[in-house]
């Protein structure tokens, strides 16, 4: 299996703060990680680097077959358009945007428009009936479920989700954690951000941080 | 979708929006108006300088003028002797020249400045007049005349009407060849061939001034004067073109004023777009950080929000521009009392800088350009 994410050595340095102190792993295609550890021990700034928000102070980091560390700022740009699929824990939709539109602009921003797929992509989470809603007029779990459509509507290679489920009651949580699932058995693969241990034991491999070192990896699946 | 984001942004913060729009229109609205006016200004000056129209007046003398001590009568010329002085001293530099005999007759009752002159020359000596009709090719013509404007107003008439003058016990009736639109007192005249001003009021070989037209510069002109004056010393000779110039000065700084004050105004209208697109780039820096993150390009987020200001920039143009036209016409009446006439080249120019000082005034926007996409992961 192909690997999609490849990193050896990896430092984040914020002035004297070790965000990411030599971390090295690989995920495998199809793969379902749970990225765990304390706060501030140096998760979302894995995931930045990892969907190209970011660059690291050093050390190499391979996703979908392109070295982000050597991306240009235009370069990362496409990067981020078209092998990422991201899912925040605030959502992040455009407040002045209906929910297909949202859908659509990741769209735009990868190729071109195509509104009957955003509108597909967004029957799929369960909102084929708040389509033209603006987010504000959405609850919580509906406007995370627009952001997963709008992760999965260019087919990017990588899934990063800084902890989806953070801001969500528990039974928005249990649909996005379905929808997780059905990705992960369709075969995406996913690197998701979580504090709940229970949420951790879904995916295949579990791995913690600690002061921005990776402190261990446990294999959970038996596949 | 770029047109479908840019209404959706233009939604989303109508708020904030209808502030700079606003100031565009405001800003609009009186730099039309004052482009208006210096355009039309422009256009009147030009028409003075560029055309040769008459130049040089011979009038009678200060000496004329106290022969008869007592009366009021103007002091006329004799015809005879004022041409052939002219003849002498005659060159291929006067363009045109015909006397002018002027008398209130009456039609309909009713007073009206006839002015005899030679027609056939008019279209030299006044080439800014617009005619409704047609020059009349002879000064022998006793049967034709030229209107102003509002004489023909106020008598109904038309190219083909009849108009009859009356003179004391004397009277003529004459066709209109053409109606005069002068833009001066020759709107209110009646212009005839010289001998019918002549034998109305029995002033057989009189006359009152004679007008050139002559080529040259001011100083050339000037020359010319000078030894026409030493050729009739009883008469008073002088160039006329010098009271335009001085007019022209006048208009000029009137003209500096005007570009002096649409250009403060532009500078005003850029910086109340400025402060208000700088509190929109603030409120606007988490979603640019979410557009970046999603792999738009800086080129394409920042030109989204330049054609939004661009799209505010047009609208305020073309709105504040109506609006200016009509500000400049009332303008031109209460403040020139003048007609000024809408200049259509105002709204594209109109448009055209207010798209470029919304532009300016968006200034602020490019700080977007440098929103870190990471921004969007923190914040929180
Ligand atoms: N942009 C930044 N500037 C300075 N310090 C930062 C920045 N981003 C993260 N950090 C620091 O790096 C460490 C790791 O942060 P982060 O990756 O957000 O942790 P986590 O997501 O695990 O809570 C923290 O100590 C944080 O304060
Ligand atoms: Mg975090």
């Amino acid at each position: 299996m192909a690997r999609v994410v490849e990193i050896e050595g990896l430092r984040k340095i914020f002035g004297s703060v070790r965000a990411l102190d030599g971390i090295s792993f690989s995920v495998e295609e199809g793969e379902w990680i749970a990225i765990m550890g304390p706060s501030g021990s140096g998760k979302t700034t894995l995931i930045n680097i990892l969907g190209g928000l970011d660059s690291p102070t050093s050390g190499n980091a391979v996703v979908a077959g392109t070295d982000v560390a050597r991306l240009d700022e235009s370069g990362l740009t496409r990067f981020r358009a078209e092998k990422i699929g991201f899912i925040f824990q605030q959502f992040h939709l455009v407040p002045y945007l209906t929910a297909v539109e949202n859908v659509m602009l990741a769209q735009y921003f990868h190729s071109t428009t195509d509104e009957n797929e955003a509108r597909e992509a967004l029957k799929r989470v369960g909102l084929g009936d708040r389509l033209a809603h603006l987010p504000a007029q959405l609850s919580g779990g509906e406007q995370q479920r627009v952001a997963v459509a709008r992760a999965l509507i260019n087919h990017p290679k990588l899934i990063l989700a800084d902890e989806p489920t953070g801001n969500l009651d528990e039974v928005n949580e249990e649909l996005v954690l379905r929808l997780l699932r059905e990705l992960h058995s369709e075969g995406h693969t996913i690197l998701m951000v979580t504090h709940a241990p229970a949420i951790g034991r879904m995916a295949d491999r579990r791995i913690e941080l600690e002061h921005g070192r990776l402190v261990q990896i446990t294999e959970l699946s038996t596949k | 979708m770029f047109a479908r984001l840019l209404v959706r942004l233009l939604r989303g913060s109508r708020g904030r929006l209808i502030v700079a729009l606003v100031a565009l229109i405001s800003g609009a609205t009186v730099i039309s108006a004052l482009l208006n006016l210096d355009l039309d200004i422009e256009r009147k000056l030009a028409q003075e300088f560029s055309t040769l129209g008459a130049n040089v007046v011979i009038a009678p003398g200060q000496t004329m003028q106290t022969k008869d001590a007592g009366t009021a009568a103007p002091s006329l010329m004799d015809q005879a002797i004022v041409l052939s002085a002219l003849k002498q001293v005659g060159s291929a530099d006067v363009v045109a020249a015909a006397p002018y005999l002027y008398i209130v007759a009456r039609s309909a009752g009713t007073p009206v400045v006839i002015a005899g002159t030679w027609l056939d020359e008019t279209p030299k000596l006044d080439p800014t007049w617009k005619l409704d009709g047609e020059w009349i090719a002879s000064r022998e013509d006793q049967t034709q005349c030229l209107v102003g404007r509002d004489v023909a107003k106020q008598f109904h008439l038309k190219q083909g009407s009849e108009i009859s003058l009356e003179y004391q016990r004397r009277s003529a009736k004459l066709d209109v060849a053409a109606v005069v639109d002068a833009g001066g007192t020759a709107d209110s005249q009646v212009f005839v061939n010289l001998p019918v001003a002549q034998n109305l009021a029995t002033l057989g070989g009189e006359i009152a001034l004679v007008q050139l037209s002559v080529t040259g510069n001011a100083a050339a002109v000037g020359d010319f004067a000078a030894r026409l004056a030493q050729a009739l010393p009883q008469f008073q000779v002088r160039p006329i073109r010098q009271v335009t110039e001085a007019e022209g000065e006048l208009l000029g700084r009137i003209r500096l004023l005007i570009v002096s004050m649409a250009l403060l105004i532009l500078a005003l209208t850029a910086l109340c777009v400025l402060a208000t697109m700088a509190a929109l780039a603030m409120e606007r820096r988490m979603d640019v950080g979410l557009m970046k993150a999603l792999g738009g390009s800086i080129s394409r987020v920042v030109g989204l929000f330049l054609a939004e200001v661009g799209v505010l920039g047009a609208a305020g143009g073309l709105i504040g521009c109506i609006a200016g036209l009509a500000l400049s016409r009332w303008m031109g009446e209460r403040v020139f009392g003048a007609a000024i006439a809408a200049r259509w080249e105002i709204f594209p120019l109109t448009i055209a800088l207010m798209i470029l000082v919304a532009l300016a005034g968006a200034f602020p926007l490019r700080l977007l350009g440098r929103v870190k996409p990471a921004v969007i992961l923190r914040g929180e």
